[in-house]
């Protein structure tokens, strides 16, 4: 029997708050153990919980970037468990009043078709402490670290419209890209403010049966999700073909291993709604001014990239996967430069270079200003393609203009005839035999001869005039 | 022996200016009062100090007023057990005190010392520093031998707290004195509040009600079918809220931790065990059954609260202000029960459910008057203080 899978994912985004949530502690969980804690987030007696506005803001925004229906009324609930990570015995979290319904990512599928992968609903909840266990002795104990209690998370829960671990790959790449855009979170899996878990079943393909569903964590990469789905979906089908039952339960991914393996039984608390932390309403109005805030989402940008500067779909698409890369872009276009010009040097040429510098581009001295100066020179022909990558380099390691460098490096293109025609000369006496292939017809003798005058001019001929100078001689 | 009613004096002298100068309030120990014990009558906070103070405190302060001490309480609050409500005002140690009302305590206190006990409105004080049992019902009670105090107390207190979320965004109404007119003033009976009272207890109730009938007030009989299921949504949604709150009493972080514990979940179980007496802990036990095994019973219950808070308001269109009977607290000295104790309260739990004002006036010493409720529809505070005030002079012969 052929099988299908049937996939929800349910992802944790931690947002890039300055507060926590509830309380004024920083949102820094990584700070020495136990430092920004408060009686709030350590839920002390007689202590009230105050919801931030910038959680609130960040993750309207985030839920307005994934098209989602902000809600006018959403409400925290409490989460009932105990454990030690958990301050009060409940942790916060909007369990029957979401924040958002709906919303969605188009990807684009194995097949190459657009699939719309819907959002169910995004919901706010806090962080719960950090639990360290370590030996004392011979005696283990368990240490919790409250940094990280009531950090502000926002928990976005798909449909199970995912048939592959593919689909929930793009899904994940194109949700960090437009969190990231909004400016919500660095939705980072490698350092946990993106956590994902994978709920999995199989059918038989071609039925609509929803079965018993297996949830898979402690993924930390897109890789990983991939693979750990992938996993899943060929163990489950080898137990149902062994006539086994899939049985609803948790499992965790081995990294190392790379399989999925039981863990405890999962415990669901009920929910209550919480009498302390009131109601929020949200009025049309404020949902529109939040609006007015969100960035041109990555999508769109790539359309209007495409039609206004005539770049191709995947160029585009490349540019908009990073705003400031984009806006990068869009500034040396800005400055006069070709948008193909922009392109090609922006991407094969500065950013490998701010990557082999391990900079950030925003962090570099090379500001697009300053690029677009050096790509001027370029496009006027004085200097040429290899000059331009020299100066590159030098620009990264002083703050001269471009202009400064390429006079006092004498990086200037050589394009007066008088001193061309002198080197011409020159290599044409040298190379007898190259002259006469030429003149036989054989066209790569020009190449080499061009690359002769070149190394003759150290550099800095125009090899586009020395190309017109030698047709004229010898053909 | 010095202190029967007071488990803590305040070791500073009463240097306050404002308003309240020279009243002397006294607080429970579930009122934050910085580096004050606040143990709330339980062993799961057993020596904790509070940090800072509570904004009660800080306001009856700043208006001049004097917390001259803790008063014993029972844990959390939750019913009278072990209370010494109302003592310090009865021996003349306080001329007020506050006095958490979860169910009715202020108002009970309050007949138990033949004092005024008053719960305001839900929602008019910041319940910052207060450590609390069941957020949504409870209220800081104000009880004291004459009105006045509390009409000041409460002018003091009431009003927006920026630290205080949870209070509504709504405008803080005048607690200036009213006149009332009883011509203008119809006061309402719910019919079966009085179906349950014993017969010489309805007798008694009965003559208080001639009595406002004398002062010139009409009064109107009302029925309300649904009132019986007062003390059922309170005992569900109470336990949840109690089960909730105190869910932080973990001995994680504060509190005492039990020894001998093999992992955590032990540790819970032995620290929890050890942290609560007999009466909260079924309480307690009673919350997390409705949450974890009897949900729809809470969410019903919730939506029975929701209907009957305006079946309230639909007799407020035809009454002014409400009379209740009001049980006498007996303690028979053995351990209460939950029953017991839902019992007791029978008659002011109204009040927590709705949210709004209610107000225990009592006897004029040396006459066979008995001791009643009143409410008001919520927000009403400052009109139910002026009626009780109306009330208190005609009992006492004045006009």
């Amino acid at each position: 029997m052929e099988f299908e899978a049937v996939i929800g994912l349910e992802i944790h985004v931690e947002l890039n708050c300055t507060t926590k949530m509830f309380c004024d502690c920083p949102n820094r969980p990584g700070d020495e153990p136990n430092i920004n804690t408060c009686p709030i987030c350590l839920w002390f007696p007689g202590a009230i919980p105050r919801f931030s506005q910038e959680a609130l803001e960040k993750a309207s925004l985030l839920c307005l970037g994934l098209g989602a229906e902000l809600q006018p009324k959403s409400a925290f609930d409490q989460k009932v468990y105990y454990y030690p990570d958990l301050p009060k015995g409940f942790q916060l979290s909007q369990a029957h009043l979401p924040l958002s319904r709906g919303g969605g990512i188009e990807i684009t599928d194995e097949s190459g078709k657009p699939k719309m992968l819907r959002i169910h609903h995004i919901h706010m909840e806090e962080d719960v402490a950090k639990l360290v266990h370590e030996m004392e002795g011979r005696l283990p104990i368990s240490l919790v670290d409250f940094n990280r209690a009531g950090s502000p998370l926002v928990e976005i829960v798909t449909q199970p419209d995912f048939r592959t671990p593919y689909e929930a790959m793009e899904f994940l790449k194109a949700l960090r890209t437009q969190v990231r855009s909004v400016g919500s979170s660095e939705c980072s899996m490698d350092n946990g403010t993106m956590r994902v878990d994978a709920n999995i079943s199989i059918r038989p393909r071609g039925t609509d049966q929803m079965n018993t569903k297996v949830e898979v964590k402690n993924m930390n990469s897109v890789r990983h999700v991939g693979d750990a789905i992938a996993y899943e979906i060929s163990r489950q089908s080898a137990a149902v073909q062994a006539g086994e039952t899939v049985m609803l339960h948790t499992r965790l991914w081995d990294p190392e291993k790379k399989v999925t393996l039981p863990m405890r039984a999962k415990f669901e608390g009920p929910c209550v709604p919480d009498p302390a932390v009131p109601v929020i309403e949200l009025s049309q109005e404020w949902i529109e001014k939040m609006r007015t805030r969100l960035p041109e989402m990555p999508a769109a940008k790539a359309e209007r990239l495409v039609a206004q500067h005539g770049l191709t779909a995947d160029e585009a698409l490349f540019l908009s996967s990073d705003a400031e890369v984009a806006g990068y872009f869009e500034e040396l276009v800005g400055q006069g430069i070709a948008p193909r010009t922009a392109m090609h040097w922006l991407t094969t040429q500065l950013l490998p270079a701010v990557k082999e510098r391990k900079l950030e581009l925003g962090g570099s001295h090379i500001n697009p200003a300053r690029f677009a100066v050096l790509l001027r020179m370029l496009s006027n022909n004085e200097i040429n393609a290899n000059a331009a990558r020299e100066v590159l380099a030098h620009m990264f390691d002083s703050d001269e203009s471009p202009e400064t460098i390429v006079s006092a490096r004498g990086f200037r293109q050589v394009s007066d005839t008088v001193t061309l025609d002198a080197l011409i000369e020159r290599v044409l006496a040298e190379q007898p035999a190259a002259v006469a292939d030429l003149r036989s017809g054989q066209g790569k003798a020009m190449g080499f001869l061009i690359g002769q005058v070149m190394q003759a001019s150290g550099g800095k001929a125009n090899p586009k005039i020395i190309r017109e100078l030698l047709s004229k001689k010898l053909i | 022996m010095m202190d029967k009613a007071f488990i803590y004096r305040n070791p500073g002298a009463d240097n306050g200016a404002g308003p309240l100068k020279g009243l002397k309030v006294a607080i429970q120990p579930n009122i934050s009062k910085e580096g004050w014990p606040t143990e709330a009558g339980s062993n799961a906070l057993v020596n904790f100090k509070a940090l800072e103070d509570a904004t009660i405190v800080r306001r009856l302060q700043g208006a001049g007023a004097y917390i001259c001490g803790s008063t014993r309480m029972s844990e959390f609050g939750f019913g009278l057990e072990g209370s010494s409500a109302g003592e310090s005002v009865q021996h003349n140690d306080a001329d007020a005190e506050l006095v958490l009302d979860l169910m009715g305590e202020c108002r009970l206190a309050a007949g138990r010392a033949s004092a005024c006990g008053f719960k305001p409105s839900y929602g008019l004080i910041s319940r910052l520093g207060l450590v609390g049992l069941i957020p949504s019902m409870e209220c800081y009670g104000m009880l004291s031998g004459n009105i006045k105090n509390i009409r000041d107390m409460l002018k003091a207190v009431a009003g927006p707290d920026e630290m205080d979320f949870s209070l509504p965004d709504e405008k803080t109404p005048d607690f200036s004195a009213h006149k009332i007119d009883p011509k203008k003033n119809t006061i309402g009976l719910i019919t079966e509040a009085q179906a349950s009272l014993p017969a010489g207890r309805e007798k008694t109730f009965r003559a208080a009600v001639e009595e406002l009938k004398k002062a010139g007030f009409t009064v109107r009989e009302m029925s309300m079918p649904d009132f019986p299921l007062f003390s059922l949504v309170h005992m569900i949604v109470g336990s949840v809220e109690a089960s909730s709150c105190a869910g932080r009493y973990d001995s994680v972080r504060y509190g005492r931790r039990a020894a001998g514990a093999k992992n955590w979940n032990d540790m819970y179980l032995l620290s929890r065990g050890a942290a609560f007496g007999l009466l909260l802990k079924s309480y307690l036990i009673q919350g997390a059954f409705f949450q974890f095994d009897r949900y729809e019973a809470f969410e019903n219950a919730c939506r029975i609260r929701a209907r009957l808070i305006k079946e309230i308001q639909h007799l407020a269109s035809q009454a002014e202000f409400l009379a209740f009977p009001m049980d006498s607290y007996d303690s028979t000295g053995a351990p209460a029960s939950l029953a017991g104790t839902y019992a007791q309260f029978s008659s002011t739990i109204i009040a927590n459910i709705t949210g709004q004002p209610a107000l225990y006036l009592p006897p004029v010493s040396g006459t066979a008057q008995t001791g009643f409720q009143l409410a008001g529809p919520r927000l009403s505070d400052g009109r139910l203080l002026a009626l009780g005030e109306h009330i208190l002079n005609a009992r006492r012969g004045g006009k």
